[in-house]
C-alpha cells in the first residue's frame, strides 16, 4: 500500500461533489443541473443513452471541459481556474479514454513512464521501476518494449490504465473504457478494473457494461438528456428501478429488471 | 517615406489592359492544361505500357524543369528548330499549359487511385463493364476528391502568367514593370499590382474551398 | 540549323557556378522558411486575437501572389524600407523565404491539426502543461505527416529559384541566358539549361516520391 493510499484513508469521506452542474455547447444543453457525490473508495458507474451527458460530466471533473454553471468540488475545494492549479488537480486524478489514446511514438513502458518523468520529475530509474510494477499489475510484464501498434485493443487499454495509475491518483475516471474493444478482450480490462476497485480505488466509470456495473459498482447514476434520472445502489437500479424510463432504458439493452 | 501614386493612377488604363491579358491567358492556360492533363492522366492510368513510359517521363520532367525554362525554350529555341514563329501570347499559352498539364495529370492519377478498390469490385459484382465502372463509379468520386488540388492548380495557372512577362507578353506583370521603369515610382506601382493579383487569386482559392466543403461528402466511400 | 554544342563544355565552369548558386538558394531558403513556418503556424493559433489575425493575413497574402512579382517587389521595396542597398542574392532569398514561410506554416498547421484531439487530452489528463503536450506528444507525431509535404515544397522551391534570375542573381537560369545572349547559341544553351535543371531536379523529385511512400499516412 502506498503512502498516498494511507494518507487517503484518514482523509474526508466525500471526494467529489457535483452541485447543480451545467454545461452548454452553443444552444445544446449537455448538462442541465447535475448534483451527486462520490465517496472515497466508492465505485460509481454512470449509465444512460448516448448523448445523455455522462461523458461530459466526466470531462468536467478533470477540467477538460469548463463548467457553465454550478460547482464541482474536489476534496471540498472548487476546481481552480488557472492553468497551473488545474494541472496540479489533474495530477491527482487519472483518466482512461475510450480510444485508449496511447502515444503511438512511445513504447508501452515509455507511455507509462510519461507522467512520472515529465510531470512529477522523477528520475529515469524511479519512473521505470514504477512502470514495471504497474505492468505486472495489469498483466503485461512481458510487453514493455512493444509499440501500441503491436498490441491488441485490450492490451492497449490495460497499458492506458497503468499509465494513469503511474501518477498515483486519488480518483480514477473511466470514459467508456471497453466500448472500442472486441468482445474477447473486454473481460481482461474489466478484470483489471475490478482488481483496482477491490484495492479501494475511488472510481467514476461511464460504461455500457451493465453486468460490470451490477457486480462492482457501489452506486449507480442513470443519466438522461443532461440530467440524472435516478441514482442509487445497483440492487435498486437493476432489480427494482423507481423510474419507468430507467426500466425502459435497461429493457432496450436486453436487461430484465 | 513619401508615396506618390500618381503614376499608377495615370496609367490605370494601361494596367487594366494588362489585367485583361492576364485573365485571358490564365483562363486559356487553365482550360488547355486541364484538358491535356486529364487525357494524359487517364492514358497513364489505363493506357498501354509503352505510352505509360513516355507519359511518366514527360510528367517527371515537368516536375524537374522550371516553368521559366520551358517558357524561354518554347519562345526562343522552338522557332529556331521548327521555323514556326509563335507570337509571345501563344508561346506562353502553349508553354504554361504544357508545364501545368503534368501536374493536372498527377492530380488525376492520385484522385483515381484514392477511390477504394472495393468500389470497383462492387461494380464488377453488379456485372458492369470496365469503362462503365470508370465512368460511373470511379471518376465521379475521384473528381470530388481532386477538387482542392484542382483549386490550387487553378491559382497556380494565374500566378504562372506573371512569368510570361519575361517574353514580353503584355500582361499585368510586364505592364507594371514598364510603368515602374518610366515613372520612378516602383514601390507604389508594384505594391498596387500586388494587391490586384491578390484580389484575383484569393477569391479563386476561397471559392474552390467553399464548393469543396459543400460536395465533399459525395466523394467519401 | 547549324548547331555548335562546344559552347557547353566551354562554359561548364560558369554553369557549374550558376548551379551552385541555385542549390545554395534552395538550401538557405528552406533553412529560413522551416523554422519561420513553424513560428508563423504557432502565431496563427495564438490566443491573442490581433496576433493570430496578422499571422493569417501574412500567410494568405504570400500564398496568393506570383513569386516573380514578390521578387520584383522585394527588389524595389527593401532598399526604400531599410535605407541600404541589398545584393540581388539577398533580395531573392528574402522573396523566396517570405513565400515559402507562408506555405510551410500552412503545412505545419494542417499537420498539427491532423493529430487527434484525444492525444492532447490524454497528455493533459496526466497533468502535462499545454506546452509539454504540444512538444512531446503532438509535434513528434506531426513531423511524420509534415515531411512528405515539405519534400514536395522543396522540389517546387528548387524550380522557383529560377525566377530570381530576373533581378540578375547569378543562378543557373541567369547564367545560361547570359551565355546565350553573348554567344548567340540559342538552341544549345537553352537546351543545356533545361537538361541541367532536369539532371538536378529529377533525382530530387524521386527522393520526394520515396519520402511520400515511406512516411505517407494511410488512415
Amino acid at each position: 500500500m502506498t503512502a498516498a493510499t494511507l494518507a487517503m484513508q484518514s482523509a474526508p469521506r466525500v471526494v467529489l461533489q457535483y452541485r447543480d452542474v451545467r454545461k452548454l455547447y452553443g444552444d445544446f444543453v449537455a448538462l442541465s443541473g447535475v448534483s451527486m457525490e462520490v465517496e472515497r473508495g466508492q465505485v460509481v458507474c454512470l449509465i444512460g443513452p448516448s448523448g445523455s451527458g455522462k461523458s461530459t460530466l466526466l470531462r468536467c471533473t478533470n477540467a477538460l471541459e469548463s463548467l457553465d454553471g454550478g460547482e464541482l468540488l474536489f476534496d471540498g475545494i472548487p476546481l481552480p481556474k488557472d492553468a497551473a492549479s488545474i494541472r496540479k488537480v489533474r495530477q491527482r486524478m487519472g483518466m482512461v479514454f475510450q480510444n485508449f489514446e496511447l502515444f503511438p511514438h512511445k513504447t508501452a513502458i515509455q507511455n507509462i513512464m510519461m507522467g512520472p518523468k515529465t510531470v512529477l520529475g522523477l528520475s529515469e530509474q524511479e519512473s521505470r521501476a514504477r512502470a514495471e510494477a504497474l505492468l505486472v499489475k495489469v498483466g503485461l510484464s512481458d510487453k514493455p518494449e512493444n509499440y501500441p501498434a503491436n498490441l491488441s485493443g485490450g492490451q492497449q487499454q490495460r497499458v492506458a490504465i497503468a499509465r494513469a495509475l503511474a501518477m498515483e491518483p486519488e480518483v480514477m475516471l473511466f470514459d467508456e473504457p471497453t466500448s472500442a474493444l472486441d468482445p474477447e478482450t473486454i473481460g481482461e480490462v474489466l478484470n483489471v478494473m475490478k482488481a483496482l476497485a477491490d484495492d479501494g480505488m475511488t472510481m467514476v466509470v461511464v460504461t455500457h457494461e451493465m453486468t460490470f456495473a451490477r457486480r462492482v459498482a457501489d452506486h449507480v447514476v442513470v443519466f438522461e438528456s443532461g440530467r440524472i434520472l435516478e441514482q442509487g445502489p445497483p440492487t435498486q437500479i437493476f432489480d427494482a428501478p423507481q423510474q419507468a424510463r430507467t426500466r425502459d432504458f435497461l429493457g432496450h439493452l436486453g436487461w430484465d429488471a | 517615406m513619401e508615396f506618390n501614386f500618381d503614376p499608377v493612377l495615370q496609367s490605370w488604363r494601361f494596367l487594366l489592359d494588362g489585367l485583361r491579358v492576364t485573365l485571358i491567358l490564365s483562363g486559356g492556360v487553365a482550360l488547355c492544361s486541364f484538358i491535356f492533363g486529364t487525357l494524359v492522366g487517364l492514358a497513364r492510368r489505363y493506357g498501354p505500357e509503352w505510352l505509360r513510359v513516355i507519359l511518366v517521363f514527360y510528367i517527371d520532367s515537368m516536375r524537374a524543369i522550371p516553368v521559366l525554362v520551358v517558357l524561354v525554350w518554347v519562345y526562343f529555341a522552338l522557332p529556331a528548330i521548327t521555323g514556326w514563329n509563335l507570337p509571345p501570347f501563344w508561346s506562353a499559352l502553349f508553354a504554361l499549359s504544357f508545364h501545368l498539364a503534368a501536374y493536372v495529370a498527377e492530380v488525376i492519377r492520385a484522385g483515381i487511385e484514392s477511390v477504394r478498390p472495393g468500389q470497383v469490385r462492387a461494380g464488377l459484382a453488379l456485372g458492369m463493364s470496365g469503362p462503365q465502372i470508370v465512368r460511373m463509379i470511379v471518376l465521379p468520386q475521384a473528381i470530388v476528391r481532386m477538387m482542392p488540388a484542382f483549386g490550387s492548380l487553378l491559382s497556380l495557372a494565374i500566378k504562372d502568367t506573371a512569368i510570361a512577362a519575361v517574353i514580353a507578353v503584355p500582361e499585368l506583370m510586364r505592364r507594371a514593370d514598364a510603368v515602374a521603369g518610366q515613372s520612378y515610382a516602383p514601390v507604389e506601382v508594384f505594391s498596387t499590382v500586388m494587391i490586384i493579383y491578390f484580389l484575383i487569386i484569393f477569391p479563386v482559392t476561397r471559392a474552390v474551398d467553399m464548393v469543396y466543403k459543400r460536395i465533399a461528402f459525395l466523394g467519401r466511400s | 540549323m547549324n548547331l555548335d554544342w562546344s559552347i557547353i563544355p566551354a562554359s561548364a565552369g560558369a554553369l557549374a557556378r550558376g548551379a551552385l548558386i541555385t542549390i545554395a538558394l534552395t538550401v538557405l531558403t528552406m533553412t529560413i522558411a522551416v523554422p519561420c513556418g513553424i513560428g508563423v503556424a504557432m502565431l496563427r493559433e495564438s490566443k491573442f486575437r490581433p496576433v493570430a489575425f496578422l499571422a493569417t493575413c501574412f500567410v494568405e497574402l504570400f500564398r496568393n501572389l506570383p513569386i516573380i512579382l514578390v521578387v520584383y517587389w522585394a527588389f524595389y521595396v527593401m532598399p526604400v524600407v531599410f535605407g541600404i542597398a541589398f545584393s540581388p542574392f539577398i533580395t531573392g532569398l528574402v522573396a523566396l523565404s517570405l513565400n515559402n514561410t507562408a506555405y510551410n506554416s500552412e503545412t505545419f498547421r494542417s499537420g498539427i491539426k491532423s493529430i487527434r484531439k484525444g492525444q492532447t487530452e490524454a497528455a493533459l489528463a496526466l497533468g502535462m502543461s499545454e506546452g509539454q503536450a504540444f512538444r512531446q506528444i503532438v509535434l513528434p507525431q506531426a513531423w511524420r505527416r509534415v515531411l512528405p509535404v515539405l519534400a514536395t515544397t522543396w522540389v517546387t522551391l528548387f524550380k522557383d529559384t529560377s525566377l530570381v534570375s530576373v533581378i540578375a542573381v547569378g543562378d543557373l537560369a541567369h547564367t545560361a541566358m547570359q551565355i546565350r545572349s553573348q554567344s548567340f547559341r540559342v538552341i544549345e544553351m537553352l537546351t543545356a539549361m533545361a537538361a541541367i535543371y532536369w539532371l538536378l531536379g529529377y533525382p530530387q523529385a524521386k527522393i520526394a516520391d520515396w519520402i511520400h511512400k515511406k512516411f505517407g499516412v494511410t488512415e
